[in-house]
């Protein structure tokens, strides 16, 4: 009897624990600081009592709202949670939650119809887009932690998303488990150090112009960086990690006239850096420079028109492919080296005898599987297998199948150029995988002592019938 | 109704609970002769070495390449590794099956066994079982040493994956091995069986990949045509396996590995170890069948 009421109690306790976080004592209505904001002076910074307020709310005078790092703000699945209509207004360390869910709608956790906006230190859960700044420009969103609503790819929003907003700054927020951080028609924006990850894209550029990324870190998205019809943009020592979704790149160019990469890591995504048709007018450049481009199934794949991109100081380190044509043909109107050094390629099988850190022979990759893989991209099926092995031998072996180099550094480094960058560190001793062998060892040593030694199981057994 | 099947289970239960213990008995007894005669063979000796010398080989240039600039993944040794266990381990289970009867059977030796007061299929299925205790030993080692090369160097990257990659190599191996027993089965003579064993080696290691590409390319075969040509050799299935537990996903493997994932989802792992267990169970089966049947010794 005793047992059976105490097996009620545990039932219960979950529930009474559900039931006592969102109790009705706590929430209190949304009316309350709609009256705070129109007893306020223009200016002035309310600080919210802790407690969930349930509704919505819209802010239209500059005023500052301080969270605390208590209040909650609860849309109850409807609209925008909160709407600025008013330039200058404050958000800080606020939790807001469960915006509506109406793709047609847009509904967003923090929607920001004027300038000049700082959204700062909040956390967003449960809404469909995040962050919406509509022509909202010189913003400021910092320090945000936003997941998005719970949602099958195809029908998320977006985890912060920029429309008609120069001059925003958007620096350490936290995005996961969105479609992209997206930005249109924005310009002269500053994007650091911000973390996306569970997302589509990463970071996503639409005719946005003359900004500099510094020091993100995209991992586990379909793709980190796309940038699309985006001028004037430069990427510094961001990270691109096991980005290999379905388009799976690390950085993808598309249309992008004057790009520079410099110092960024791109390691272990499908395609490291995706380019098609970039530059695409004439005189534009794109400069790709000193950056690791490692662990990917292909380190560089480019559509066959590209062409006048600077490709040096690279480290390509064990990419499965170093660089492919996205398609048939070469990448000859490109420039894998400037005064006289190029790129460092782990595949590169060349020497350097003077000693001057050039290798001796051009860099030529030529790999008749890769040359296959561009004509029939299903062949990918037999990648990671001894087959693919023995076609690239052919290849070495009878010039006849050799095919036409996807490109040509005239100057291959013959050590990789140092990379400066605080990758994770993953080498050292484990004792799990330490673990793992003894156990294996151990296996193999009773597997021995089983079937091995015939005469003492078979003395044990007559033993056990007697 | 369950006291109706409870007394309707014993009776046919019951023989079959006596009779147990002598089967296995007598299975276990040959399966420990064929261990102890692995164990002694040259062959099986050389194999069991070059493939632990190889996986260590293998694990530390693999470390070596990224040690240097601090970001160490188990992709790359796994890499490394798929190729070699494609390789050997075939070769090592297919040759030490096709051995097994057929060996036996040129020096004359067959007669004795069968001599014993077992039946046939249990003479088949101990010899079967030593030598996949022997297979699965050999492995071990490999794995083993190589796994402590990897607890000195790799920071314990994907300790999991190795244990899932481990156990489908055991798979692959039990497979050939099966392969290789039903090749003896037929076999008159050992060297013909070896030569067999390594007919079907050389066809599933690089003649069907080659052939599919070919046919692939000439016929336009569409993705879903190639995937299900693919995965009845089983050592595409076994690489497919073995990347869908490194990646979650086939899209490493091009459009064909994306579709592989995104119809069948969290299956396809089922169905690609599936396809490694029927590799086990049909030939060997197969085997047992035509040994039982056959009257010569």
């Amino acid at each position: 009897m005793r047992l059976v009421a105490i097996a009620i109690l545990f039932c219960l306790l979950p529930w009474c624990a559900m039931a006592s976080e969102s109790g009705p004592d706590d929430s209190r209505p949304m009316a309350e600081i709609v009256a705070m904001i129109a007893a306020a002076e223009p200016g002035a910074t309310l600080r919210i009592p802790a407690g969930t307020y349930v509704g919505n709310l819209l802010i239209d005078k500059p005023i500052t709202l301080d969270g605390g790092g208590a209040a909650i703000f609860d849309g109850q699945g409807r609209g925008n949670v909160i709407e600025v209509r008013a330039e200058g207004v404050t958000i800080r360390r606020c939790t807001i939650r469960a915006s509506g869910e109406d793709v047609t709608g847009e509904p967003a956790g923090i929607c920001a119809l004027a300038g000049s906006v700082t959204i700062e230190g909040n956390t967003i859960e449960d809404a469909l887009f995040g962050i919406d700044l509509r022509e909202s420009p010189d913003s400021v969103v910092r320090g945000n932690t936003i997941t998005c609503k719970d949602l099958e790819p195809g029908r998320r929003g977006d985890g912060i998303r920029l429309w008609w907003s120069h001059g925003c700054v958007i620096e350490d927020n936290t995005v996961r488990g969105s479609r992209d951080m997206v930005f249109w028609y924005s310009e002269n924006l500053r994007i650091s150090r911000n973390t996306v990850t569970d997302c589509r894209y990463g970071l996503h550029f639409m005719y946005s112009h003359d900004t500099v990324l510094e020091e993100n870190d995209l991992w586990g998205n379909s793709v980190g960086v796309y940038l699309m019809y985006s001028n004037r943009i430069t990427l510094i020592g961001n990270r691109m990690r096991g980005n290999r979704g379905a388009s799976g790149y690390g950085i993808g160019l598309k249309d992008c006239d004057d790009i520079t990469l410099r110092d960024n890591a791109i390691l272990a995504n499908r395609v490291g850096l995706y380019i098609d048709n970039s530059p695409s007018s004439i005189g534009a450049f794109g400069r790709i420079e000193s950056n690791m481009i490692a662990f990917n199934e292909v380190g560089l794949l480019a559509t066959p028109n590209t062409h006048d991109i600077v490709v040096v100081q690279n480290a390509f380190i064990e990419n499965e492919e170093p660089a492919a044509t996205h398609g048939r043909g070469q990448l000859l109107k490109n420039h894998f080296a400037e005064n006289g050094a190029g790129n460092y390629w782990s595949d590169y099988a060349g020497f350097d005898l003077d000693g001057d850190g050039i290798g001796d022979l051009a860099y030529e990759p030529r790999s008749l599987f890769g040359a296959m893989l561009g004509r029939e991209p299903n062949l990918r099926l037999f990648v990671h297998s001894p087959t693919q092995r023995a076609i690239e031998f052919t290849a070495r072996a009878l010039p006849e199948f050799r095919p036409e180099p996807t490109l040509i550094d005239p100057s291959p480094l013959a050590a990789p150029p140092r990379v400066d960058l605080a990758l994770a560190p993953a080498a050292g001793r484990s004792v799990a995988m330490g673990g793992v062998a003894a156990s294996l060892l151990g296996l193999a040593v009773a597997c021995g002592l089983m079937f091995g030694r015939e005469q003492r199981m078979a003395r044990r057994q007559s033993g056990a019938q007697a | 109704m369950t006291t109706l099947s409870a007394t309707t289970d014993v009776p046919a239960a019951a023989p079959a609970m006596t009779k147990a213990p002598t089967l296995s008995r007598g299975t276990l007894a040959f399966a420990r002769r064929e261990f102890r005669d692995a164990l002694a063979s040259k062959w099986f000796l050389l194999y069991t070495v070059a493939f632990a010398v190889l996986a260590v080989g293998v694990s530390f240039l693999t470390l070596s390449g990224v040690g240097s600039h601090g970001f160490a993944g188990f992709g790359r040794t796994a890499a490394g590794l798929l190729n070699l266990i494609m390789l050997v381990v075939p070769l090592m289970a297919l040759t030490a099956g096709a051995g097994s009867i057929a060996g036996e059977r040129e020096r004359g030796t067959l007669l004795y066994l069968l001599a014993q007061p077992v039946a046939r299929t249990q003479v088949l299925l101990g010899k079967y079982l030593g030598l996949a205790a022997a297979l699965v030993c050999s492995l071990c080692i490999g794995f083993g040493v190589s796994a402590g090369v990897l607890a000195w160097r790799a920071g314990g990257v994907g300790t999991g994956s190795f244990v899932l990659l481990v156990g489908c190599t055991v798979l692959l191996a039990l497979g050939m091995l099966s392969i290789g027993v039903l090749i003896s089965v037929v076999s008159r003579r050992s060297a013909v069986a070896t030569g067999f064993a390594l007919f079907v080696w050389l066809t599933l290691v690089f003649v069907s990949d080659l052939g599919l590409m070919a046919s692939s390319l000439i016929f336009k075969l569409r993705v879903q045509e190639i995937f299900g040509l693919a995965i009845v050799n089983p050592l595409q299935s076994f690489k497919m396996a073995v990347i869908v537990n490194l990646n979650a996903s086939l899209d490493v493997l091009g459009p064909v590995g994306a579709y592989a994932s995104h119809t069948m989802g969290d299956a396809l792992a089922w169905i690609l170890i599936a396809v490694m267990v029927a590799w086990i169970v049909l030939p060997l089966g197969l085997a047992m069948l035509l040994f039982a049947r056959s009257r010569s010794v």
